[in-house]
């Protein structure tokens, strides 16, 4: 039935690209870069206005597996020679993003657009820019998958 | 006697990482190993990929195990189960035998199975009725009067056209053949069931059934404010946590509040017969939520064993197609 998995990818693709079309109903600083399939999307990131993230921009990678939306896509930053990942208290050096809605309490009700406002938001209310504790320890023992990871979510505040 | 209410004890605590089962960064043996054979040491293993390999056993058991809704069964067969075991199993299965109910369809212990049981005794209840025509127009104008509610809730337009159409589409072939068949016959109880049995329908129709059950409880939240506990923890939750975690998710089951919500979300009556060998001699409970226009209406009814629900039919085998 993988027929109707990608049904409701393209259909939020085509919402997608029809709001980012129409600058009355974009959401301000999130804009796909790349889909060119139905596997894997690239999207940047900004928090406008005032935050510690002011003037920085970030890219996203988001992955789906056939069982999207039931399953959580594999969603994080790209780390590469141009952009980097922002210094958050729940982003690891790798990219990787410890949030409950990307493992756990991942909902098929959430959409990609909404994982990326709930990103985006994640950083806009950041106080003081850190990186998680035992970044070292993970980022060298993490798996190229952030799904593979069971993360412990302590915090939903930060 | 005053029983206790049964929401609140025997349910089993959702899976919940422990700090042992997570992977030790300090574990020297990091290194995956790629062909797992059986004469693959399997404490040489790294812990994140012993792991998961725990965690593909477990899906892979319970995937295989059950269909995510099997065909009816005699509940004789249930009572085999159980003979040799409590004797008060027995005896609450003959009570419920002699109260007429001969059958169980089974669904899958996924976590799900509350919303997928009442979906299933939902839909197969228009089928079943004297006048299906009326039965299934007043379904879909009760899902349709509850659509505005989805909004308002906040679910995204889009994902709420995307689940709704599958249950809809279903109702509606009880009546009228499904525009996509090329036989032009409307629905047969086999087809029902494949449709439950399909992982990506049937994902669909449970996350719809926990859409209504979501949009119920932030449209009412005077009502439904004051029950809502985490389900491990049993700490008060807010309106929109509640939602969100235990409501929204797949896998998360159902307790008193969410059988309470989706009733009134669908207005009909449903019964839950408690079967959990207390009663001595063997009397079982049915824990009516009446939410229906018609309070007389026969109520969908389901049975609980702690932690997971079936469906409870009066018949104990299959109907056959009705249109042949």
């Amino acid at each position: 039935m993988s027929v109707v998995y990608s049904r409701r990818l393209k259909k939020e693709l085509q919402e997608i690209q029809i709001e980012q079309a129409d600058p009355t109903k974009r959401a301000a600083g999130i804009q796909l870069l790349q889909a060119d399939d139905l596997k894997i999307w690239f999207f940047s990131i900004e928090v406008l206005g005032e935050s510690l993230y002011k003037n920085e921009v970030f890219h996203l990678m988001v992955r789906f597996d056939p069982e999207y939306p039931f399953k959580s896509p594999a969603v994080q930053f790209v780390v590469s020679d141009k952009v980097k990942p922002p210094v958050h208290p729940h982003v690891y050096t790798n990219g990787h993003i410890c949030a409950s809605i990307l493992g756990d309490d991942w909902s098929p009700t959430l959409s990609v657009m909404a994982i990326c406002i709930t990103i985006q938001s994640m950083l806009a209310s950041c106080k003081k820019k850190e990186l998680p504790e035992g970044n070292d320890d993970y980022v060298r023992t993490a798996p190229d998958n952030p799904k593979k990871t069971r993360f412990v979510y302590h915090d939903d505040t930060v | 006697m005053e029983r206790e209410d049964p929401s609140i004890r025997d349910l089993p605590s959702a899976p919940r990482p422990r700090a042992h089962e997570l992977p030790d960064p300090q574990d020297p043996r990091t290194e995956w190993i790629n062909e797992i054979t059986e004469d693959t040491d399997i404490t040489s293993l790294p812990t994140a990929q012993l792991y998961e390999l725990n965690q593909n056993l477990l899906d892979s058991s319970i995937s295989s195990a059950t269909p995510l809704m099997a065909e009816l069964a005699p509940l004789t067969v249930l009572r085999a189960e159980y003979e040799g075991g409590s004797d008060s199993f027995v005896k609450q299965i003959d009570f419920l035998i002699s109260k007429g109910y001969e059958g169980i369809r089974r669904s899958r212990g996924d976590g799900d199975c509350f919303y997928r049981s009442l979906a299933f005794a939902y839909i197969e209840r228009i089928f079943n009725a004297e006048d299906w025509g009326i039965a299934a127009a007043k379904s879909i104008s009760t899902l349709e009067a509850f659509l505005p509610k989805l909004h308002e809730a906040g679910f995204d337009g889009m994902v709420i056209d995307e689940s709704y159409e599958i249950p809809r589409d279903l109702i509606r072939s009880i009546v009228e053949p499904n525009p996509g068949s090329n036989n032009g016959q409307t629905l047969t109880p086999a087809q029902l069931l494949e449709v439950f049995q399909n992982d990506s329908q049937s994902n669909y129709i449970v996350m719809f059934m926990r859409m209504l059950t979501s949009a119920q409880i932030r449209g009412n939240p005077e009502e439904y404010e004051p029950f809502l506990t985490h389900p491990d923890l049993g700490e008060q939750m807010g309106v929109k946590e509640f939602c969100e975690a235990v409501v929204e998710v797949l896998g998360r089951e159902a307790d008193h509040v969410q059988v309470t919500a989706i009733s009134e979300a669908l207005k009909v009556n449903v019964a839950i017969a408690y079967f959990d060998g207390r009663d001595k001699d063997g009397n079982v409970e049915f824990v009516k939520f009446n939410k229906a226009i018609d309070p007389s209406e026969a109520p969908v009814t389901l049975i609980y064993r702690p932690g997971h629900y079936d469906i409870l039919d009066r018949r104990s085998i299959e109907a056959l197609p009705f249109n042949m």
